[in-house]
């Protein structure tokens, strides 16, 4: 499938240089070398997003096993949200269900691009658990680190990444719900505000010009189209302003040598 | 307290529970079907870089509009509050993004609560 008109291949095909390739003895090395890039700044994220999750919770007047539910079941904040802010205003729970969904169709694409990048022989039926551990931080952090893995330990290194953001947000939600109340209003503010604030940080890091444009035009079209319907404008920006972002690589960028890198 | 009336008219007991149910089905709906399109999508290059693309202006759209629309408690810190502390914390990441990103999220979590103390 390489063929040199092709710039972009199957990514578990590109070659590695010989760091990336040697850089995990076996697929345990790889659980826990994953445990330990989550354990820095992504999980302290996470957790200071599930405590204002929490937090939030608690002040709406939901209980401690609904509040904690969502974050174990669920496992994707800004859905939690939406779900809250639903309940609170008072919407049916069919209407809950869709917008919740809606917000959710992030994680299609979200495995595609990822999931592929897997060995063949680690694509089975066992996927279908793992992608539960899949969420936003999780995925931005593989996308970067996968292109220096070996494309055989990069499931274990994913599992072992994912499964501690996933086992934090639980305490973390407990925490925050109990906290709620007892921390000043302005240290709820600053843990309200991390979450949009990592997501923002992480663009920096992008370095495909089409994804850069894609960003660019997503932060343009997603407050338009959130005026317009709120609850269908995750999908129509990312579709619309994505669709953009590919013509324009297509058309343009793609002719220009040493721009497309 | 407002709030919690209106939730009790509307959803309580079991309503709500359907409504946790059904948004955990969809979610993991959404997760399950990417699993399902992945088995065949890895050759396909052109629908890769499309679909990247597609979810990274998702993703900046959610992103966009917590910060510049938000809902609840951060609505009450002024817009060119939000989007100042977002730039000053762009600059601490850009100034060497190997290693900046834990100094530039507590730059922008310390200013923002910074402001929560003196206003």
């Amino acid at each position: 499938m390489s063929s040199s008109e092709q710039p972009y291949i199957d990514p578990s095909e590109i070659p590695l240089s010989e760091a990336a390739v040697q850089r995990f003895k076996n697929p345990r090395d790889a659980f826990w070398s994953g445990i330990r890039d989550a354990a820095g700044a992504p999980a302290a994220v996470l957790f200071a997003g599930m405590v204002g999750f929490g937090a939030m919770g608690k002040t709406n007047g939901f209980d401690v096993w609904f509040t904690t539910s969502t974050s174990f079941f669920m496992f994707a904040l800004p859905g939690q949200v939406v779900l809250l802010e639903m309940a609170i205003t008072g919407s049916s729970a069919l209407a809950i269900a869709l917008a919740v969904t809606l917000t959710s169709t992030r994680f299609v694409t979200m495995t595609v691009t990822l999931f592929p990048q897997f060995h063949q022989s680690n694509r089975n039926r066992s996927l279908y658990a793992s992608v539960h551990l899949l969420a936003m931080t999780a995925w931005a952090i593989s996308m970067r680190e996968f292109q220096a893995i070996e494309a055989r330990h990069r499931l274990s290194y994913f599992v072992g990444l994912g499964l501690l953001c996933w086992l934090i947000s639980v305490p973390a939600t407990i925490l925050g719900f109990y906290l709620a109340g007892m921390v000043p209003p302005a240290v709820t503010l600053g843990l309200v505000f991390i979450n949009p604030l990592f997501f923002l940080l992480t663009f920096t890091e992008v370095k495909p010009w089409i994804n850069r444009i894609a960003l660019f035009l997503g932060c343009i079209f997603g407050p338009i189209f959130f005026i317009v319907d709120r609850d269908t404008s995750l999908l129509t920006s990312g579709l619309v302003a994505g669709t953009i972002a590919y013509y324009i690589d297509r058309k343009f960028l793609r002719k220009k040598a040493g721009v497309l890198g | 307290m407002e709030a919690l009336n209106q939730m009790s008219e509307s959803l309580s007991g079991w309503g709500l529970w359907i409504a946790l149910v059904g948004a955990c089905l969809g979610t993991y709906f959404c997760r399950a079907i990417g699993v399902f399109l992945s088995q065949s999508i890895n050759q396909e290059s052109e629908i890769f870089r499309w679909l990247a693309a597609v979810t990274y202006a998702m993703v900046a759209a959610l992103t966009i509009r917590l910060i510049v629309m938000p809902l609840g408690l951060m609505a009450t810190v002024p817009l060119w509050v939000r989007i100042l502390i977002c730039a000053l914390a762009i600059g601490v990441m850009v100034s060497n993004p190997a290693k900046r990103l834990v100094p530039a999220l507590l730059t922008g979590t310390l200013l923002m609560v910074g402001y929560g103390v003196i206003r």
